[in-house]
C-alpha cells in the first residue's frame, strides 16, 4: 500500500481523536477529553487492578471460546451430516437460541455456582456464570455456521468420495469436514466478537474483568477510566479476532484469498 | 451409504448392524422438544445445580398466562405488554436510526472505493469508524449513561443512553455490509450498464443500489439481532423500564417466574423481528440467491 | 529486485526470438495469398481504428504487457472474429474499444473520433452473463431505451418473439437455460440499436448445439440489421463460420500474428461447416494458434510457479 493512503488512513484515525477532544472542551464535563484518558491510561497500565482485570476478561473468553468451538463444532458437523441426529437434537436448541444470552444472567446467577480460585497475585473467581454467557454468546454462531457448512456441500462431492472408494467416516474425514471448514471459520469469526459483546455484559452485571471495571468507573465518578476499559476491550477483541482469522487463514490454503 | 443419502421418506435405519424403525421427521422434532421440556421439569424437580431455585416449565406457562392477561411484572405497575413496547421500541428505532446513517455512509464509502476518482471517502471515513468497532456495543453503556439523558416524551420517559447502546450494536454491521455489498459487485455490470446508456444516477439506481441490497439486508438482519442483544444489555444495566429491566429486577425480587416469562417473550420478540426482516428480504430482493460477485 | 528486471529481460528476448520465428510463417501465408499489407486493413471504410495500441497492467508493482503495438481497423458492417489463446488479451482490445480502459500508448477512433469512455453505440456482451440478476428478462431487454426515456414495446417484443423468448419477460434471469440467458442478453444489446457489436466470447459457456444454433441466429440477425461486430472467440471453427475475417493474435503480450480473410458465400449455415473450405481455412487457423496455445500455457505454468 502506497504511503498517500497511510496518511489518509491516519487522517481519518487521528480526526476520531479530535473529534472527541472538540466534543470534550464543548461538551458537558462528565465526558472526559483524549489527554484525561491517556493519563488515566499511562497510570492504569502501573496498576495490578488492571492487569488482573485484563488477564481475567482474556482467560473468560479464552475458555468460553474454546469451550464452545470443542462442543459446537463437532455437533454442528453431526447435525448437519446425519439428518436423523439433527431431527432430534436441533429443535430443543433452536428453542434457546433466539433468547439473546445476555438474557440468561439471572438464570445463570441463580443456578450456576462460583468457584473461587487463588494464584499468588492474581487472584480469580470462576464464575461459571459469565463463562456460561460467554460461551452461549460464541456457541450458536459455531454451530450454525458448522451445520450450514456442512449442508452447503454438493452432494456429488460425497458421491465422489463413495465411487472412489471411500467408506462413511472416510467421507466425512475427507469431504465434509473440510468442505465445512471454511463455513466453521466464518462461525468462528463471529463467534469471538460476540463472545466479547457478552463477555463485557455479563461482567458489567455480575462481576470482575475489565466489563466490572468500565462499569464501577461510571459508579465511582473516576470517568476516564471508563475510557481506558472501553479502549482495552476494544484493542483486546480486535487481537482476538485478528488471531482467529489467522489461524483460520493458515487451516484453508485452499481457499482463494487466504494469504497468510 | 452415507447417511445423508436417506432423507426424507425413508424411516428404517441400520443402527449397531440391525434394522431399526424410526419415526417420521415430524414426531422427531416433537420428542426433541418434549426431551428439552423433560430435562427442565426434571431438573428443578430433583435440584440439578441450582436449578431448584429455578421456575419449572409448567409454572412458566401458568405465569405467563397470567402476565399475558395483563398481571402488573416485577413489583412495579405496569402490564409486561408495557415493556415488551419500550423494548420493542428501542430496538426499532436504534436499529432504524442506525440503517438511516449506516447505509448511505457505507454507500459513499463503498463506490468511493470502486470509482477511485473523486473524494476518496473510503479512506477518510472507513478506517476512522472501523477503528471503533472492535469496541462491543455494551462497553459503551457507561459512556452513554454519562452523556445521554432520559428524555420525556408525551408521557414517556426516552432513554437515550440505551437508545444509543442499540445504535452502535446495529450501526456496526449494516455499515460493513452495505460497504460490501458496493465493493464485491463485478465491475462488468456496472460497465454493462454504461454501455447501455445509463448515466453515473442510472447506474447507480439500477445497478448498485439492487446488486448491494441483499447485502444490506444481511446487514440490517444482523443489526436486529445485536439490537435484541445490545437492548436487554443495556436495560439491565441502565434501564427504567424494558423486557431487560423487568427480567434482572425479577431477580432481585427472587420472582423467579418472571425471569423465565422474560426469557421466553425476548425470545419470542427477537424471533419475530428476525422472521419479519427476513421475510420483507425475500420479498425486496426475489433474486437474491444470485451470485454477483 | 535485479532477479525480477533480469527475468522481464529474459522475457523480453524470447519474445523477439519468437516473433522472428512467426514472421516466416506470417511471410509464408501471405505468399498463399491472404492479408497482403502490414496493417490488418479494413475492406471497406474504416468504422473502428485502432493505433498501436498499447495496454499495460501495473496491479501491486507487478508489470504485465497485455497488448503491444497492435494495428487493426474494422469496416462498416464488418464481421471480424478475434482468435487467440487464453490471457492474450482480446478481452484487453475489446475492453479499450467499449471505452472501459485507457489506452497505455496508441488510440482508438471511432469514425475518426478517438473513444472517450463507454457509449451506447459500441454494445457489448461479456464473457459471462451479464444480464442484471436483480431485473427480470423483460426488464433487461428495456435497459437501454429506458435509459433514455425512448422505449419501443413493439421492437422489443419483436425481438423476445424472434429469440424464442416470448412468455419469459417476467422470468429473473436464474430462472432460465444457459441458452435462453444469452439470447436475452443478445436482445437487451439489439433492443439498444448499436453501431458496432462487441462480443466477448459469448457463447463459449455453451453445449455445442446450443451455439450453433446461437451462431445461425447471430448471422441472421447480423445480416438483417447490418452491423458491425468484433466477435472473440478460442473456438477456431466458430471463428471462421461467422467471420469475414480472422485475426489471429499472437500469446501475450498480444499483437496481430495473421489475419485470414474468410471467402465463404453468404448466408451460411451449418452446412458450411463440412464444406472443403471451411475445412482449409480451420486447419490454417488451427496452425496459427497452436504454437501460441502452448507458449501461453507456458507462460501461464511460469506464473503460477512465481507466484
Ligand atoms: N486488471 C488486470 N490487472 C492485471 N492484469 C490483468 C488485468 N486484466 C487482465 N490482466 C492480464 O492481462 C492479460 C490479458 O488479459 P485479457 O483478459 O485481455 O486476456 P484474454 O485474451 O481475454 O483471455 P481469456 O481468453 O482468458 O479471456 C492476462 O494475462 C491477464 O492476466
Ligand atoms: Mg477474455
Amino acid at each position: 500500500m502506497d504511503g498517500a493512503r497511510w496518511a489518509k488512513r491516519g487522517v481519518s484515525i487521528a480526526s476520531i481523536v479530535v473529534v472527541w477532544f472538540v466534543a470534550a472542551s464543548i461538551g458537558p464535563s462528565t465526558l472526559p477529553g483524549p489527554v484525561a484518558v491517556a493519563s488515566a491510561f499511562v497510570g492504569y497500565l502501573g496498576e495490578p487492578v488492571y492487569w488482573n482485570a485484563v488477564v481475567l476478561s482474556s482467560l473468560r473468553v479464552l475458555g468460553s471460546f474454546t469451550l464452545a468451538a470443542v462442543i459446537g463444532i463437532p455437533l454442528g458437523l453431526l447435525i448437519g451430516w446425519n439428518v436423523v441426529f439433527g431431527d432430534f437434537t436441533f429443535p430443543a436448541l433452536e428453542l434457546l437460541r433466539p433468547v439473546p444470552p445476555i438474557a440468561w444472567i439471572p438464570f445463570g446467577i441463580l443456578v450456576l455456582p462460583s468457584v473461587a480460585i487463588s494464584l499468588g497475585v492474581i487472584g480469580f473467581e470462576v464464575s461459571a456464570t459469565v463463562i456460561f454467557i460467554t460461551f452461549l454468546g460464541a456457541f450458536f454462531p459455531i454451530l450454525l455456521n458448522a451445520i450450514e457448512g456442512v449442508r452447503g456441500i454438493d452432494e456429488e462431492y460425497s458421491r465422489a468420495a463413495h465411487s472412489l472408494g471411500a467408506a462413511d467416516w472416510q467421507t466425512f474425514r475427507h469431504v465434509i469436514y473440510p468442505g465445512a471448514l471454511p463455513s466453521v471459520h466464518t462461525g468462528m469469526v463471529v463467534g469471538m466478537g460476540l463472545a466479547w459483546v457478552n463477555l463485557v455484559a455479563a461482567e458489567m452485571i455480575s462481576g470482575g474483568g475489565l466489563g466490572f471495571m468500565t462499569w464501577s468507573a461510571y459508579t465511582g465518578g473516576s470517568y476516564p477510566v471508563i475510557f481506558v476499559g472501553m479502549i482495552t476491550i476494544g484493542i483486546l477483541g480486535y487481537v482476538s479476532s485478528t488471531i482467529v482469522r489467522y489461524i483460520g487463514a493458515s487451516q484453508l490454503p485452499w481457499m482463494e484469498g487466504s494469504t497468510v | 451409504m452415507s447417511t445423508r443419502d436417506h432423507v426424507l421418506g425413508i424411516d428404517r435405519r441400520r443402527l449397531l448392524g440391525r434394522e431399526v424403525p424410526l419415526p417420521p421427521r415430524g414426531v422427531r422434532w416433537a420428542m426433541s422438544v418434549a426431551a428439552f421440556f423433560t430435562f427442565w421439569w426434571a431438573a428443578v424437580e430433583f435440584g440439578f445445580l441450582g436449578f431448584g431455585r429455578f421456575v419449572g416449565p409448567v409454572d412458566t406457562l401458568i405465569a405467563i398466562y397470567g402476565y399475558l392477561a395483563g398481571e402488573p411484572v416485577a413489583g412495579g405497575n405496569q402490564s409486561i405488554y408495557i415493556h415488551a413496547a419500550y423494548s420493542t421500541f428501542r430496538v426499532v428505532a436504534g436499529v432504524g436510526l442506525a440503517a438511516l446513517t449506516a447505509i448511505p455512509l457505507g454507500l459513499l464509502i463503498g463506490l468511493s472505493t470502486k470509482a477511485g476518482t473523486g473524494i476518496e471517502w473510503n479512506n477518510y471515513l472507513y478506517p476512522g469508524l472501523e477503528s471503533l468497532r472492535p469496541i462491543p456495543p455494551v462497553a459503551w453503556v457507561p459512556a452513554s449513561i454519562l452523556l445521554f439523558p432520559i428524555v420525556p416524551v408525551l408521557g414517556f420517559s426516552i432513554n437515550t443512553a440505551v437508545l444509543f447502546v442499540v445504535f452502535i450494536g446495529a450501526f456496526f454491521p449494516i455499515l460493513v455490509n452495505t460497504v460490501e455489498g458496493v465493493r464485491n459487485l463485478d465491475d462488468e455490470f456496472r460497465r454493462a450498464a454504461q454501455s447501455l446508456g445509463a448515466d453515473s444516477g442510472q447506474v447507480f439506481r439500477h445497478v448498485i443500489f439492487p446488486a448491494a441490497l441483499p447485502s444490506i439486508l444481511t446487514g440490517v438482519s444482523l443489526g436486529i439481532g445485536l439490537g435484541w442483544i445490545t437492548v436487554v444489555a443495556a436495560e439491565i444495566i441502565a434501564g427504567n423500564y424494558g423486557l431487560g429491566y423487568i427480567t434482572f429486577q425479577a431477580y432481585r425480587l427472587l420472582q423467579t417466574d418472571v425471569i423465565a416469562v422474560g426469557m421466553v417473550v425476548i425470545g419470542v420478540l427477537g424471533y419475530a423481528s428476525s422472521a419479519i426482516v427476513q421475510r420483507v428480504a425475500d420479498y425486496a430482493t426475489p433474486w437474491s440467491d444470485i451470485e454477483t460477485s | 529486485m535485479s532477479k525480477q528486471e533480469s527475468d522481464a529481460d529474459d522475457r523480453a528476448e524470447n519474445r523477439n526470438q519468437d516473433t522472428n520465428g512467426y514472421e516466416d510463417i506470417q511471410n509464408g501465408h501471405r505468399e498463399s495469398g491472404s492479408a497482403g499489407s502490414e496493417r490488418a486493413r479494413a475492406t471497406g471504410e474504416a468504422l473502428v481504428e485502432i493505433n498501436e495500441l498499447t495496454k499495460t497492467y501495473d496491479p501491486d508493482g507487478a508489470h504485465v504487457v497485455a497488448v503491444e503495438d497492435l494495428d487493426l481497423d474494422i469496416g462498416d458492417n464488418e464481421f471480424v472474429t478475434v482468435l487467440g489463446p487464453s490471457g492474450c488479451g482480446k478481452s484487453t482490445v475489446m475492453e479499450c474499444i467499449a471505452g472501459y480502459l485507457e489506452p497505455t500508448e496508441g488510440e482508438v477512433l471511432i469514425n475518426g473520433d478517438p473513444v472517450a469512455g463507454p457509449d451506447p453505440s459500441r454494445g457489448v456482451v461479456f464473457q459471462s452473463n451479464r444480464l442484471f440478476p436483480w431485473k427480470t428478462i423483460g426488464q433487461n431487454a428495456r435497459f437501454g431505451p429506458q435509459m433514455r426515456n425512448d422505449v419501443d414495446d413493439e421492437r422489443i417484443q419483436q425481438l423476445l418473439d424472434d429469440t424464442g423468448l416470448t412468455g419469459f419477460e417476467d422470468s429473473y434471469p436464474h430462472e432460465l437455460s444457459g441458452g435462453m440467458q444469452q439470447r436475452a442478453e443478445l436482445v437487451r444489446l439489439l433492443a439498444n440499436d448499436p453501431e458496432v457489436m462487441l462480443m466477448d466470447e459469448p457463447f463459449s459457456g455453451l453445449d455445442a448445439m446450443t451455439k450453433e444454433l446461437m451462431q445461425e441466429m447471430l448471422l441472421d440477425i447480423w445480416e438483417e440489421e447490418d452491423r458491425t461486430v468484433l466477435f472473440i472467440t478460442h473456438d477456431v471453427a466458430e471463428a471462421i463460420f461467422l467471420a469475414d475475417r480472422v485475426v489471429v493474435m499472437t500469446a501475450r503480450p498480444g499483437q496481430i500474428k495473421d489475419v485470414i480473410d474468410v471467402d465463404i458465400d453468404r448466408p451460411r449455415d451449418s452446412s458450411v461447416l463440412t464444406s472443403e473450405a471451411f475445412n482449409e481455412y480451420q486447419e490454417r487457423a488451427s496452425d496459427l494458434i497452436h504454437d501460441e496455445a502452448e507458449r501461453a500455457m507456458e507462460q501461464k505454468q511460469q506464473e503460477t510457479q512465481e507466484a
